[in-house]
């Protein structure tokens, strides 16, 4: 039994502001269709059972920080830090930047914010959010200043029923550098939906790092949506690890608005029993001399579920644009499935695109030859399993996270 | 040490091991030999539990066990060693944790607590001295990116760490230059003792100059059908094999 797309937001509360947007997004939100198994995009991460449950917003009031989740996800990294429990800030937890050339808020504190995504014009998940947002992060970043520390941005969901909206905003000037940790938890207990837009303007030679691990107990409905526009010559890298989710939605558009811009991203992901996780990604270069390169690995076991669809997008007018792909899967077990969809779409003549995508299993060779040294079963796909996505995790710039992200992959998964 | 009794095995339909009989007694060299497609290799996958064959009848009973009832992790642990014809790369798993991974395998085998990081090193340094493995190849990821010659040293290299009682030396010499060949015989060489024995096969008599076998026997048609001392070999290298 389905509920209906009205009675799904009767429980919704939006705070007082960015009223301009909220106004358009309800309009959309009662237009645009809830996806089902034969919209596209949707096919293979249906979101029926979502509706059938009767979720909530939340205030912070009141509310006492669970034990058993740290507030500081990186402990060891010296960063800045803004936190919010539920899609509210919770200023007692946070520290901010205060540095000549930098303007670091929750999102509900600033006056005005001129949001260029459109992303509530083309999906109900969006327009959901575009409605609804309770927080997030506003980074303006003027030009030639680098942010001298990372700043990590951690939600907890906490609480049965939740409904949770974030949206960040992030500006860099010309020239400007910045390095964001996007990290959500969820404690066991937890349920409902988490739904979090990200948008995010790089001005020409400016640098943009996002680290996006996915960390949750419980069962909820992840959404998260990363639009980041690219300016000239700007660089962005952004890792996303699903570490551990219920059902898990990654969707990141990159689009490259000049020339000469670098764009790396790479993922991880390794459900288990019943998980989902679905990662989209689309890198649109509409000009020349472009660089891209995309690695996401992936395996499922138990039986988990795992989508890849990476579209590129190479325009008339992008030559000499470089872009890599490359998507490897392993089914680890009988009862796993993956669905794996390059796509790539190329109208300029003189460029390098490469591609690949794999599914398979272990290596058998490889498997075979440390077993036959004297290493069992389980430690030798361990041993398999860490070399494979350690590849990815490698490109992760900062120690400490790189090391939380081993770490919370080791202690799930057994490595060692 | 060894005792092969009646071994048939298949590889999909065919059958490749057709009643192979073979007793290995303790500090014994055994070369095989025996032209293309006779079985050769087989039979150190069948030994080493490669899982793409299929033992359809026979016993092979190592130091007192049922080798053949046991997967192959538990084999290596009961003191098999398979130096590999063809050695596996393995990306991102560094020689030196894939070798600690192995002797923590054994030693749990054997009751005994994890190797201390200092023994470890100190044994690391001796046997790869052994085969004149430098530190470059100790620290990099599994035979990734390493030639031929490297690839084969660092086979010894861990049957030196794992002190095997039977060691299956798979065409080991394939591929080597003379000096490669030398620094592989000496590290072998190095390890014979009264308790340790050898299988050796190989393609080429030149090997058996360099690692001189008690016995050597021809595989043919899946089954052994010559065995003589190590002027069998010479003999074989001379005349080939039609005369048998």
């Amino acid at each position: 039994m389905t509920g209906s797309k009205e009675s799904f937001t009767l429980n919704f509360k939006a705070p007082e502001f960015s009223e301009e947007l909220r106004s358009e997004g309800a309009e959309f939100l009662q237009d645009l269709p809830v996806p089902n198994r034969k919209t596209e995009r949707w096919k293979y991460s249906p979101i029926a059972k979502l509706l059938n449950g009767s979720l909530k917003t939340f205030g912070s009031e009141g509310l006492v920080w669970p034990e058993e989740i740290l507030p500081d996800p990186v402990p060891f990294l010296n960063s800045y830090r803004i936190v919010f429990r539920n899609g509210t800030y919770v200023s007692s937890l946070s520290d901010f930047p205060v540095a000549e050339g930098v303007v670091c808020s929750p999102l509900s504190e600033v006056d005005s914010v001129e949001f260029k995504n459109t992303y509530h014009r083309k999906e109900w998940v969006g327009a959901m959010n575009a409605t609804y947002h309770q927080d997030g992060l506003f980074l303006t970043v003027d030009k030639n200043v680098i942010l001298d520390r990372p700043i990590v941005v951690h939600h907890l969901t906490d609480g049965s029923d939740t409904a949770s909206f974030l949206r960040h905003f992030i500006s860099l000037g010309e020239g400007a550098g910045a390095e964001v940790v996007v990290w959500c938890s969820a404690t066991d207990a937890s349920s409902g939906m988490c739904n979090s837009l990200l948008e995010g303007h790089i001005a020409s030679n400016a640098y943009l790092v996002i680290d996006k691990v996915c960390n949750e107990g419980g069962e909820i409905f992840k959404f998260s949506h990363e639009h980041l526009i690219q300016e000239r010559d700007s660089r962005l890298k952004i890792n996303t690890f699903t570490v551990k989710g219920h059902w898990v939605r990654n969707e990141l558009e990159i689009l490259a608005v000049g020339a000469g811009t670098d764009s790396v991203f790479n993922g991880t992901y390794m459900p288990t029993g019943l998980e989902h996780v679905d990662n989209h990604t689309t890198m649109d270069h509409a000009h020349p001399n472009g660089t891209s390169s995309e690695l996401y690995r992936g395996i499922v076991y138990g039986k988990s579920t795992a989508v890849f669809n990476g579209k590129v997008f190479v325009r008339k007018d992008a030559q000499k644009v470089n872009a890599f792909q490359q998507n490897s899967n392993i089914v680890a077990d009988q009862g796993a499935t993956i669905n794996a969809k390059p796509e790539l779409e190329i109208y300029a003549d003189d460029v390098k695109c490469s591609h690949g995508c794999t599914v398979g299993q272990f290596d058998k060779e490889a498997l075979f030859y440390l077993k036959s040294r004297g290493i069992g079963t389980d430690e030798a796909k361990a041993l398999l399993v860490k070399a494979y996505v350690g590849d990815v995790i490698s490109s992760v710039d900062r120690d400490e996270v790189r090391n939380e992200i081993v770490r919370l992959y080791s202690e799930r998964h057994g490595w060692e | 040490m060894l005792k092969i009794k009646n071994l048939h095995a298949k590889a999909g339909e065919t059958e490749i091991l057709r009643g192979l009989n073979l007793e290995v007694g303790p500090g014994e060299v055994h070369a095989i030999m025996g032209p293309n497609g006779s079985g050769k290799s087989t039979l150190a996958s069948v030994l080493s539990g490669r899982e793409a064959y299929e033992v359809t009848d026979g016993f092979v009973d190592f130091d007192g066990v049922d080798l053949l009832d046991m997967d192959a992790s538990d084999r290596a642990r009961e003191g098999l060693f398979l130096a590999f014809q063809y050695p596996v790369e393995i990306p991102g798993v560094s020689n030196m944790n894939f070798m600690k991974a192995a002797v923590n395998g054994n030693r749990a085998h054997a009751g005994l607590d994890p190797i201390k990081g200092t023994d470890f090193l100190q044994k690391v340094k001796e046997c790869a001295s052994l085969v004149e493995l430098d530190g470059r190849l100790r620290d990099r990821s599994v035979n990734e990116g390493f030639s031929g010659g490297e690839k084969k040293r660092n086979e010894i290299f861990q049957m030196a760490m794992l002190q095997p009682k039977l060691a299956v030396l798979d065409e080991t010499d394939s591929g080597l230059d003379i000096d490669a060949l030398r620094v592989v015989s000496q590290g072998v060489n190095a390890m014979r003792s009264s308790d340790r024995s050898f299988i050796v096969i190989t393609h080429y008599q030149r090997l058996l100059d360099y690692i001189v076998p008690d016995f050597v026997h021809v595989l043919s048609g899946g089954k052994i059908v010559k065995t003589g001392g190590k002027e069998l070999a010479l003999e074989l290298e001379t005349k080939g094999y039609d005369w048998i």
